[in-house]
């Protein structure tokens, strides 16, 4: 994967109708704009745009359903999103390294 | 999808009331985490960090909200929220000191990821893009204690 493609992950689930879209998917194991719209103040043609742009980045897949297109998400590429934000948890490893350091620091030059 | 809380300790060989110093004033914060921060150090009180750049320019700014601030034990603050920050919309930040010995256990809680983590981690890449870990703080660390050590 490269990063423009991690940019349209980040992009894609940076905006909360979206990530709301991704629970209902996964409570209810799938759904088509029609039925996910009943569950959002938006319209189905704006979920309907929403799931496109999940669509392209891989989050979700499409299989026809009648006049509709049933979307189900991709677990594979959700845990890779969610991974990304485990490395917020490293960062915050690499601050507290730093705090200690800082706080150290200042301890020995007071008591020097 | 619920992610929950981060939870970090780490032991620092340094009295509490140091710790809850560099933990709790944009002087010493800026030499930690963001690139400039704006905020006084008080329960109640709003200000500002900046990733990647000065506070003056609009890029990369996250508002910060002093929820706690009591010296040595306790210091939060809530970040990543638009407006007024609430329970609800902000990720909350707890640094807990504990004394051990003549050191402090420092315990960092980061909660509210649930609606705001993706948020938080977008911020967090873009950071990451001007910043490589030590190979940026190392350098500044040094003349950062030099200039401790000659001010009082």
């Amino acid at each position: 994967m490269t990063a423009a493609i991690d940019d349209d992950l980040w992009s894609a689930i940076g905006d909360p109708t979206r990530r709301r879209l991704l629970d209902l998917l996964l409570a209810d194991g799938g759904g088509t704009a029609t039925t996910l719209s009943d569950h959002l103040p938006v319209t189905r043609q704006a979920v309907a745009k929403h799931l496109g742009v999940l669509d392209r980045v891989g989050l979700v897949h499409a299989t026809p359903a009648g006049r509709e297109r049933r979307y189900e998400v991709d677990e594979v590429q959700l845990a890779r999103a969610v991974a990304q934000l485990a490395s917020v948890g490293a960062a915050w490893n690499a601050r507290l390294l730093r705090i200690k350091r800082i706080a150290e620091a200042i301890q020995r030059t007071r008591e020097n | 999808m619920e992610y929950g809380s981060i939870e970090r300790e780490i032991h620092i060989e340094a009295a509490p009331g140091v710790v809850y110093e560099v933990v709790s004033t944009p002087e010493h914060l800026r030499e930690w985490w963001p690139d400039d921060a704006d905020f006084t150090s008080a329960a109640g009180a709003t200000g500002v960090i900046s990733f990647g750049g000065d506070i003056s320019s609009a890029d990369n700014i996250a508002p910060i909200t002093v929820v706690e601030a009591d010296p040595p034990r306790r210091f939060s603050f809530r970040w990543v929220y638009e407006d007024v920050a609430t329970a609800t919309n902000s990720l909350l930040v707890t640094f807990d000191l504990v004394p051990v010995g003549t050191g402090t256990l420092l315990r960092m809680t980061e909660t509210g990821f649930r609606e705001k983590g993706w948020e938080a981690a977008i911020l967090e890449e873009q950071y990451r893009d001007h910043v490589s870990g030590w190979d940026y703080f190392l350098p500044r660390l040094t003349p950062y204690i030099a200039r401790l050590v000659k001010t009082p």
